[in-house]
């Protein structure tokens, strides 16, 4: 039997801040953050993001965002178009709604991370994921919690990933 | 412990039993939860999914198993694969369509096996799998269905709905075929009739009210979802509109022939109410169709329904609104048949344009002039679709420009005298009419205020902005004589109707002014 078809598996990263992070983070928060990073996966020649409105789908680099700052290659994977797909729509009804997105907790960096894994097995670099705890361990993180708990970041420029039967 | 290992192969392959082999725990991560399993080390693929669909009551052939991005196959062991105690494998449960779903081109509708329902799903992705079929007999339907596809592609969840009712009707005596699952090599004949019913029921008007009448219920359906208000599901619904006034269109056409039959046996009937008197009968038809799309919340959604229904209506509006007093019916004739003739060609260049310009779909939703368009023909004209746009954008600044104009172009105007008496028609059909003629009558006033000279004062601003341009060449010699106030100029010859010497007189009498 002929080896299966591998589909390359990218890390698309975008620093919301545009660099301000880089410059302003050591006189506000008191340590160096590099960005305030969003992170998406591409694969199968689409960008797939979660953020307030669910689990979204653009052409890589389509979002308002523009191209990213830096792509991290994850892997290859086996999982064909169809089972990806079959796979989000099933994590958009349960784990990632809309409803369930929270800055600190369970942002676009956590979907990210939960699919390269289920995709390739690995997870993403870690100084994304430690983003929010690197945050709130400052005492203008503790601070500012409440009003950033309130933030949700959907970048505009994505079509829903969903279920036919609009069913939630 | 390797070695042990390779003494438990080993012993497998000589004595063809399972020897004793560690238990490992694996954990199955499935989107919605994660459940650990006990097993053999060595065991197979097959007999884990068999443990697996055991517990979630689920048919094997279904369970797709992922490690480290590899899918695993039925023959593999465990072990080989590097699944160890500890591991997590992630579980992907399909819908049962695999054998089609490689001849299918669109994402299929998943589904969770505890909660399968109906079994639309499947037949909607065989019906999917059909139009692929459907598509490669006739290259017409399959550059449409190609678009179709293609423009739908973005919004899965309306293809199988929007295919769902009205194909599975049609294309009924396909059903057994459904259950057989089996990718049938090519029946010509069938495929054959099949196109031929397909394009049909295309054309069928009747058959269109249920279309529609489908579609709309699956939308109001969409609407009344209660997962959220998704901002990205305007675009969706934007293009489901647009398939439903795209067929709307359709129906109107067809109805527009048996209105200018009648028409035709009357004698002379250029005036306005006249024609509109013999279309009425077929407005209804339209009426309704667009009274049913405006029951849903999002304006600009009805706006789209009510874009493909009154692009009909408004092709006879817009050739009497001319000021030409021939008669129109030639013109009516002529622009009936120039839509009817090549239809699934002129919906793929429509679509394909639309495609290709979001931007304009969006444009086209929200402008005023929804209403007066003849869609069709504009959009596969690329040099009207350039003047369509500036139009938009011209209506745009105006409205921005002249605040008092906004409610004009944008809400309902009210009668204004004679000429309104099809306004007066628009009223007992519906209030939504009123923004059509309102745009109407804004732009017939403008026509009026450009070519007699403005008395009108209703809005002053309008009518000093035509007269500048009017009075362009007065200004200049005004000006080369040495009359520099600008303002000042502009009034005196618009006091004196134009006329440079009693202007000049005018200018000179009032030094401040």
């Amino acid at each position: 039997m002929e080896p299966p078809h591998l589909y390359p598996v990218k890390l698309y990263v975008y620093d919301l801040s545009k660099g301000l992070a880089r410059r302003l983070s050591p006189i506000m928060l008191g340590k160096q953050l590099e960005g305030i990073w969003h992170t998406s996966i591409v694969v199968h020649k689409d960008e797939f993001f979660f953020g307030s409105g669910g689990i979204s789908s653009c052409p890589p680099g389509g979002t308002l965002l523009g191209p990213p700052d830096s792509v991290v290659d994850v892997g290859s994977t086996e999982v064909t178009e169809e089972i990806f797909l079959e796979y989000l729509s099933s994590l958009g009804e349960s784990l990632f709604r809309g409803e369930a997105y929270n800055l600190f907790e369970h942002n676009c960096n956590t979907f990210s991370n939960e699919v390269a894994q289920f995709l390739t097995g690995r997870k993403i670099p870690s100084y994304i994921t430690d983003l929010p705890s690197e945050v709130l361990s400052t005492p203008f993180g503790q601070a500012l919690r409440p009003l950033l708990d309130s933030i949700q970041i959907q970048p505009p420029g994505g079509n829903t990933v969903g279920r036919p039967n609009g069913q939630s | 412990m390797a070695r042990a290992r390779e003494e438990a192969g080993d012993s497998q392959l000589v004595s063809g039993r399972e020897p004793p082999s560690r238990v490992i725990r694996v954990s199955v991560k499935t989107p919605q939860d994660c459940q650990e399993f006990l097993l053999a080390e060595n065991s197979s693929v097959r007999h884990f999914k068999k443990q697996i669909s055991k517990r979630l009551h689920c048919d094997t052939d279904r369970l797709v198993l992922i490690f480290t991005g590899k899918i695993l196959r039925d023959q593999d062991i465990l072990s080989q694969r590097g699944i160890h105690d500890g591991a997590t494998v992630h579980l992907v449960v399909r819908t049962r369509l695999k054998a089609l779903a490689s001849s299918a081109t669109l994402p299929n509708a998943s589904d969770h096996c505890t909660h399968r329902s109906e079994p639309s799903a499947s037949e909607a992705a065989g019906m999917l799998a059909r139009l692929g079929r459907l598509a490669r007999t006739s290259p017409e339907l399959a550059d449409l269905f190609g678009q179709l596809a293609q423009l739908l592609m973005t919004a899965p969840e309306s293809v199988v709905q929007f295919l769902e009712d009205p194909l599975i009707q049609g294309l009924a005596s396909e059903k057994p075929a459904i259950a057989s699952h089996v990718p049938e090599p090519s029946r010509p004949a069938q495929k054959h009739d099949l196109a031929l019913r397909t394009l049909e029921t295309l054309q069928k008007p009747a058959r269109h009210q249920e279309l529609l009448e489908a579609s709309k219920q699956r939308l109001e359906a969409l609407k009344a979802v209660p997962c959220g208000d998704n901002a990205m599901r305007p675009v969706s619904s934007d293009i489901q509109q647009l398939m439903l006034s795209t067929l709307a269109l359709l129906i109107a056409s067809k109805d527009y022939i048996s209105g200018s039959d009648s028409c035709r046996g009357e004698a002379n009937v250029p005036s306005y109410p006249d024609t509109t008197t013999t279309s009425a009968p077929a407005r209804p038809v339209v009426q309704e169709v667009s009274v049913g799309a405006f029951t849903q919340g999002r304006g600009m959604t009805s706006n789209q329904a009510s874009l493909g229904c009154k692009s009909g209506v408004p092709v006879l509006h817009s050739g009497q609104d001319l000021p030409s007093q021939d008669s129109q019916q030639p013109v009516e004739k002529a622009s009936l048949t120039n839509q009817l003739r090549p239809l699934p060609s002129l919906l793929c260049q429509a679509l394909h344009v639309l495609q290709q310009n979001p931007t304009l779909l969006h444009q086209l939703s929200s402008s005023p002039l929804r209403h007066h368009i003849p869609l069709l023909s504009i959009l596969t004209n690329p040099r009207a679709l350039q003047a369509l746009i500036q139009i938009e954008q011209g209506l745009q600044i105006l409205s921005r420009e002249v605040p008092g104009l906004r409610p004009f172009l944008q809400d309902s105007a009210r009668p204004r005298g004679a000429r309104r008496v099809p306004e007066s028609r628009a009223g007992r059909q519906g209030h939504r009419e009123d923004p059509v003629h309102s745009t109407l009558a804004i732009l017939q006033f403008l026509h009026e205020l450009a070519s007699a000279c403005s008395q009108s004062t209703q809005s002053p601003l309008f009518s000093s902005f035509l007269t500048e341009s009017r009075y362009q060449q007065e200004l200049e010699q005004l000006k080369a004589l040495g009359f520099a106030n600008r303002s000042a100029n502009l009034q005196a010859l618009i006091a004196t109707n134009g006329d440079i010497h009693a202007a000049i007189e005018r200018l000179l009498g009032e030094p401040q002014a």
